[in-house]
C-alpha cells in the first residue's frame, strides 16, 4: 500500500520531484500534469500519489504550504526544497545512466 | 544530510506527534481538495455535477485506505501503537491488581536484591581502579610454605633485585603498614598509616587534590618528616580544611608537616589515615632493614610499562628471583617453598571478598529466578484466562506478532514497575551492605547506584519482561475458531502448558532448596564459630590495651624504666578496685595476636638436615595473667616475680617438640628470623598451658611461648581484668586509673573477652544472615508459587472434581488427590535440589568452618524444612478442593 507498484519502482519520486521544479503545485494537478506531459502514457493512482507525496515530505525534499484554493477553499501546494532538488538532480542523472543503459541493451541486435 | 534538512524533518515528526488532530485535518482537506477539483474537471467535461461527482469519487477509491498510506509515511506510527498498547496495558493490569500487586511485590524484591549486591560486586570487584591507568598497577606477593607464610612481605635487598632485574616494570614502590600514635585535641589516638618511598604515588599513579604528594627527594635520613593524608581521614580529623597543607601533626610524638591531601583511593591491605614518608621510622632506615635479607616487611607495588605484558613480568620476576635464591642458598632453604606472585593490584584489592561477593550475587540470582518463576506462572494462568480475550482480539484481526508485543508490553509495564521499586530497596540495602562489605575490602567508597547499576537493572528487569512474553503461546490462528465455539471459560490450559506450570514449581523449589543448603552451612559456620571452644575457662573477663611508649621511645631505657612502673601500678591500683579478684598483664590480650614469632630449636632436637626452624609466636605474660585471663595450667608452674630466663610454652608447642617426654626443665633456644646471627639459649621450661584460640577462631591453635612481661618490649600493655560478680563501672573505673597514672597514655581495646569473641564472629552473621534472609524469601515466593499452582489448577478442574465426588470419591480422597500432586512436585524439586546442593556446595568451603560443605544434618534439616512448607503450601488448595459442592460444581457448568 505505501509503495507505488503501477510504475517502475523509485520513479514516480523522481517524476514528482521534476513535476515540483517545473513548478509548486497540488496532488491533483500533479497527476494531471503528468498525465499531459506523458500524452497520457503516465497516469498515477492516488493510492500512490499521497503516500509518495507524504513521504517525499517528511524526507524533508519537498515542502507543504497552504494557499487559498479558486473556489476560497484551502489548498496544499508542493514545492521543492533546496535538498529536494540536489536530490532531484542526483536521481535524474542516474536515471540518464539507467535509461541510457537499457535502451543500449535493447539495441543489441537479435540473430 | 544536511542541517536544514534534518532540523525540518524533526520538526514534521514532532508535529506529527504533537499536533496529531491538526495533520489529520489537513490529510481531511487535501483529498477533498482533490476530489472537487477532480470533480470540476469532470464537469468541465460536460457532466453532470452529480454524476462528476460519483466518477471523482470512484476514481479516487477508498478515501481510508488512501490515508493510512499516507499516514503511514509519518514514520510515527510505531510510537503511537505503542501509546496505545502501554494504555491498554495500563488498563488490563487495573483490572486484576491482585495479579499485578503481587508480580511488582515479588520482582521488586528480586531485582531488589540483584541491584543491591550488583553495587557491592561493581564496586568492589569490577569498577576500574581510581589509579591512572591502573590496569598497570601489580601487587608482589613473596610467600613461603608454612602458617603464617602466606605473604612474607619483601626486604629491601630484595626489592632492590627487582628493581634492577624486571625491565617491563617501570617502577616499583614499597609499603609498610605502621601505626603510630598521633596526638589530638581529644588526647592520643592510634592510627594505621603506610610507609612509603618517594617514588609510591608516582608508581600507583595518585594524585593530590591538595599539597603535593611525596616524591624521591623525600627518600633517605636527612628528608623532613612529611605526611599526606588521605581523603577520608582528611574530612573527617580536619573537617576538609585546605588550610591545612603546610601544617603541624604531631605523630609518635615527633612534628610531621602535612604536605598534601591524597585523591580518594582504596588502600591495601588496610585502610590508612596518613601516608609517610620513611623517615618517620627510625627502624626502617635503620641498618638491619636496609641490608638484612631476611628483614621482610616491605609490600611492594609496581608499574608496567605501556605495552609489556604481565606474563612478561612473570618470566622476569622468576629469573631474578632463581639467580637470588641460588646467589644467597642460605636465605631460602629449598624446603621453604619460597614463591613471588605477579597479581594484578584489581585483583589483589578484591580478593578477600570476591568469594563471598559471587556467593551473595549468586543467592539474589536465585531469588530472582524463584520470583521470575512465580511471575511466569501468574503469567501463565492469567495467560489461560485471557485466553478467550486472545482468540477474540486474533478473531479481530489484531496479528501475531501485536498480540505478542501487547504482551511485552504488559510485562516490561510490570518488570519495569518492578525494578523501579527494587532499586528503591536497594538503595536502603546498599548502606547494610557498605558496612558488611568493609570487612572484606577498602574499596567501599565506590560502592554506589551508579549509571551502570541502573542499567544493570534495566537489563534484568527488560530480560525477565522478554522470557515472561515468549513463555505464553499464543492462539494459533488455526484454533480459534473451535476456541470461539467452546468459549474456553473454564480452560485449564494445554497440556504443554500446564507442564511448563509445574516444571516451574519444580525448579522453584529446587533453586530454593540450594538457597537453603547454604544459608544452613554459613549458619552452621556462625553457630560453630561461636561456640568454638576457645581454651579459656571463662571468658567474662575484662581486656583494656594502653600504650605509654612510642616506638622511638622505648629503646630509651629511662623512659621505658618508667613505662615499666606505671604499668604495675596501674596493675596494683586497678586490683584494688571493688569486685576485682585478678588482674594480669600480657604483651597480646587473649584472643588477639600480634603474629610476632621467632624461630626456635628445643634442646636435644636439633631440626633434621633441610629442615627449617620452627616459628613460635611469642607472647608476653606476668605472673598474673593466665590466673586472669583464664588459660588453664597443664603442668609445671605459672611465672613468679623472681623469675628470670624462663618459659610457659602451651601444648602444641609440647605437642610438636615434645611429644612423649616431660618438657618441664628442656631449655629452648630462639632467634628472629631475620637475624642471620646464632640461637640464643637460655630459656627454661617451668610450665606448660592449655591452648587458646588466639589471632583467629577458625584457625588450628599454633605453637606459642610465653616471656615474661618484664623481658619484653614495654611499650604497650594488654590488661586482663577478672572479677566476680556485677560490676558494671569497671570500664570507666580502670580506664580513669590509667588515665591518672599515665595522663598522655593511649587507651584502646576496652572490651570483655566475649565482646571481642562476639566482633570477630560478626562477618560470619552478617553472611549467615544474608543468605538466610534470601533463603527465607525464596522459600517464600516458592511458596506462594506452589499453592497458587495448585489452587489455579484446582479451580480448573472443579468441574471434573465435582463429577469425582458425585461418582463416589469423599472429601478426603480429593484432597489427597491434590496433595499428591502438589508433593510430587515437591518432592521432584527437592531431589534435584539436593543434588544440586550437594555439587555446588564445594565451591564455598573457604568460607565454612566445623562442617563439611555436604553435612548430612544440615541437608536433612532443609529437605525438612523446605517439605513442610512445600506441604503447607499445597494443604490450603488440596482443602479449598475438598470442600467442593459436587451439586454446585457441576450445575456451574
Amino acid at each position: 500500500m505505501s509503495k507505488p507498484n503501477d510504475l517502475v519502482q523509485g520513479t514516480l519520486d523522481l517524476l514528482i520531484l521534476k513535476m515540483l521544479a517545473v513548478d509548486s503545485m497540488n496532488g491533483w494537478a500533479i497527476a494531471e500534469r503528468l498525465k499531459e506531459a506523458s500524452s497520457d502514457v503516465l497516469r498515477v493512482s492516488t493510492g500512490s500519489l499521497y503516500p509518495a507525496l507524504h513521504k517525499l515530505e517528511q524526507q524533508g525534499w519537498i515542502v507543504a504550504e497552504w494557499r487559498p484554493s479558486e473556489n476560497n477553499r484551502r489548498a496544499k501546494f508542493y514545492s521543492l526544497t533546496r535538498a529536494g532538488r540536489k536530490h532531484l538532480q542526483l536521481e535524474s542523472d542516474n536515471w540518464d545512466r539507467l535509461a541510457s543503459a537499457i535502451s543500449a541493451v535493447m539495441r543489441l541486435r537479435e540473430t | 544530510m544536511t542541517l536544514d534538512r534534518l532540523l525540518r524533518i524533526v520538526s514534521l515528526r514532532f508535529r506529527s506527534l504533537a499536533r496529531r488532530d491538526d495533520v489529520e485535518r489537513e490529510l481531511d482537506d487535501e483529498m477533498r481538495d482533490h476530489i472537487e477539483r477532480e470533480t470540476a474537471a469532470n464537469v468541465r467535461r460536460g457532466m453532470s455535477l452529480s454524476a462528476a461527482r460519483t466518477m471523482a469519487l470512484r476514481e479516487f477509491g477508498g478515501i481510508e485506505y488512501h490515508k493510512e498510506g499516507a499516514r503511514d509515511q509519518r514514520g510515527t506510527r510505531w510510537l503511537e501503537e505503542l501509546t496505545a498498547d502501554v494504555r491498554f496495558a495500563f488498563r488490563s493490569l487495573r483490572n486484576s491488581p491482585t495479579f499485578a500487586a503481587v508480580v511488582v511485590l515479588t520482582l521488586a524484591l528480586g531485582i531488589g536484591a540483584n541491584t543491591a549486591i550488583f553495587s557491592v560486586v561493581r564496586g568492589v570487584l569490577l569498577k576500574p581502579l581510581p589509579h591512572r591507568d591502573g590496569d598497570r598497577l601489580l601487587y608482589l606477593r613473596h610467600s613461603a610454605s608454612g602458617p603464617g607464610q602466606s605473604n612474607l612481605t619483601f626486604s629491601v635487598p630484595e626489592v632492590r633485585d627487582l628493581r634492577s632485574g624486571v625491565p617491563s616494570l617501570s617502577g616499583i614502590a614499597e609499603y609498610s603498614s605502621w601505626m603510630v600514635m598521633q596526638q589530638t585535641k581529644d588526647g592520643p589516638v592510634r592510627i594505621n598509616v603506610g610507609l612509603v618511598t618517594g617514588n609510591f604515588f608516582e608508581v600507583m599513579g595518585l594524585s593530590p587534590i591538595l599539597g603535593r604528594l611525596t616524591q624521591p627527594s623525600d627518600d633517605g635520613r636527612a628528608a623532613h618528616r612529611v605526611a599526606v593524608l588521605a581523603y577520608e581521614y582528611w574530612l573527617k580529623q580536619f573537617g576538609g580544611d585546605s588550610s591545612v597543607v603546610g601544617t603541624q601533626v604531631s605523630l609518635d610524638r615527633q612534628p610531621v608537616t602535612i604536605i598534601g591531601v591524597l585523591q580518594p583511593a582504596p588502600f591495601f591491605p588496610n585502610r590508612v589515615e596518613m601516608l609517610l614518608n620513611l623517615v618517620n621510622s627510625e627502624h626502617h632506615l635503620g641498618a638491619s632493614m636496609q641490608d638484612n635479607r631476611l628483614h621482610r616487611m616491605t609490600e611492594v607495588v609496581a608499574r608496567m610499562k605501556p605495552g609489556a605484558s604481565i606474563e612478561q613480568v612473570r618470566a622476569e620476576v622468576a629469573t631474578v628471583y632463581k639467580r637470588v635464591t641460588r646467589e644467597f642458598s642460605e636465605a631460602y632453604p629449598a624446603a621453604g617453598g619460597y614463591n613471588v606472585a605477579v597479581i594484578p593490584f584489581k585483583t589483589v584489592m578484591g580478593e578477600k571478598a570476591r568469594l563471598t561477593l559471587w556467593l551473595l550475587m549468586a543467592s539474589a540470582a536465585f531469588v530472582l529466578i524463584v520470583s521470575a518463576a512465580n511471575v511466569a506462572n501468574l503469567t501463565l494462568m492469567r495467560g489461560v484466562r485471557r485466553e478467550h480475550e486472545l482468540v477474540v482480539r486474533t478473531a479481530l484481526g489484531a496479528g501475531a506478532g501485536r498480540l505478542r508485543r501487547l504482551l511485552l508490553v504488559e510485562n516490561l509495564l510490570l518488570t519495569l514497575f518492578g525494578g523501579s521499586l527494587g532499586i528503591l530497596i536497594a538503595n536502603a540495602g546498599v548502606r547494610l551492605l557498605k558496612a558488611f562489605a568493609e570487612r572484606y575490602s577498602t574499596r567501599t567508597a565506590d560502592i554506589r547506584l551508579d549509571g551502570i547499576v541502573f542499567a544493570f537493572t534495566l537489563a534484568v528487569s527488560v530480560g525477565v519482561a522478554l522470557v515472561l512474553s515468549f513463555l505464553a503461546s499464543l492462539p494459533r490462528e488455526a484454533r480459534i475458531g473451535s476456541r470461539i465455539m467452546t468459549g474456553a471459560q473454564r480452560s485449564s490450559g494445554g497440556l504443554g502448558r500446564r507442564r511448563m506450570q509445574r516444571s516451574l514449581v519444580v525448579v522453584q523449589i529446587a533453586v530454593t532448596v540450594v538457597l537453603l543448603a547454604g544459608a544452613g552451612l554459613l549458619t552452621r559456620t556462625m553457630i560453630e564459630l561461636s561456640h568454638v571452644d576457645t581454651g579459656l575457662t571463662s571468658e567474662d573477663v575484662l581486656t583494656m590495651r594502653v600504650t605509654q611508649l612510642t616506638r622511638a621511645e622505648r629503646s630509651d631505657s629511662t623512659l621505658a624504666a618508667v613505662a615499666r612502673q606505671r604499668f604495675e601500678e596501674m596493675r596494683d591500683q586497678i586490683a584494688a578496685l571493688p569486685g576485682v579478684t585478678a588482674v594480669g598483664i600480657g604483651g597480646t590480650l587473649p584472643l588477639r595476636s600480634e603474629d610476632f614469632f621467632y624461630l626456635v630449636q628445643a634442646e636435644g632436637k636439633p631440626p633434621a638436615a633441610g629442615e627449617t626452624l620452627t616459628r613460635v609466636e611469642f607472647r608476653g605474660a606476668d605472673q598474673n595473667f593466665f590466673r586472669a585471663a583464664g588459660v588453664p595450667l597443664i603442668k609445671g608452674r605459672m611465672f613468679s616475680t623472681s623469675d628470670k630466663d624462663v618459659v610457659i610454652v602451651n601444648k602444641t608447642f609440647v605437642d610438636r617438640f615434645f611429644p612423649n617426654e616431660d618438657p618441664i626443665g628442656k631449655r629452648i633456644a630462639w632467634k628472629a628470623d631475620w637475624q642471620p646471627d646464632s640461637l640464643h639459649w637460655g630459656l627454661t621450661i617451668v610450665g606448660v598451658v592449655g591452648n587458646t584460640r588466639d589471632g583467629r577462631l577458625d584457625a588450628p591453635p599454633r605453637m606459642v611461648a610465653f616471656e615474661l612481661m618484664s623481658r619484653m618490649p614495654t611499650q604497650t600493655a594488654g590488661f586482663v581484668i577478672r572479677a566476680s560478680g556485677s560490676t558494671p563501672g569497671l570500664p570507666a573505673q580502670a580506664t580513669r586509673i590509667v588515665r591518672r597514672v599515665a595522663p598522655l597514655a593511649l587507651v584502646d581495646n576496652v572490651m570483655t573477652v566475649a565482646q571481642f569473641r562476639q566482633q570477630s564472629v560478626s562477618p560470619q552473621r552478617l553472611n549467615a544472615g544474608l543468605i538466610t534472609s534470601f533463603g527465607a524469601l525464596a522459600v517464600i515466593i516458592a511458596a506462594v508459587g506452589i499453592g497458587g499452582v495448585l489452587a489455579f489448577a484446582v479451580s480448573a478442574r472443579t468441574n471434573e472434581i465435582g463429577i469425582r465426588m458425585s461418582l463416589g470419591a469423599d472429601s478426603g480422597r480429593v484432597q489427597r488427590m491434590v496433595l499428591r500432586e502438589g508433593g510430587t512436585l515437591v518432592a521432584i524439586g527437592l531431589v534435584l535440589g539436593v543434588v544440586g546442593a550437594y555439587l555446588s556446595a564445594g565451591v564455598i568451603r573457604g568460607l565454612l568452618f566445623g562442617v563439611t560443605p555436604n553435612d548430612p544434618m544440615t541437608y536433612i534439616a532443609v529437605g525438612v524444612t523446605m517439605a513442610t512448607i512445600g506441604v503447607i503450601a499445597c494443604w490450603i488448595p488440596a482443602l479449598r478442593a475438598a470442600r467442593i459442592d459436587p451439586a454446585i460444581a457441576m450445575r456451574a457448568s
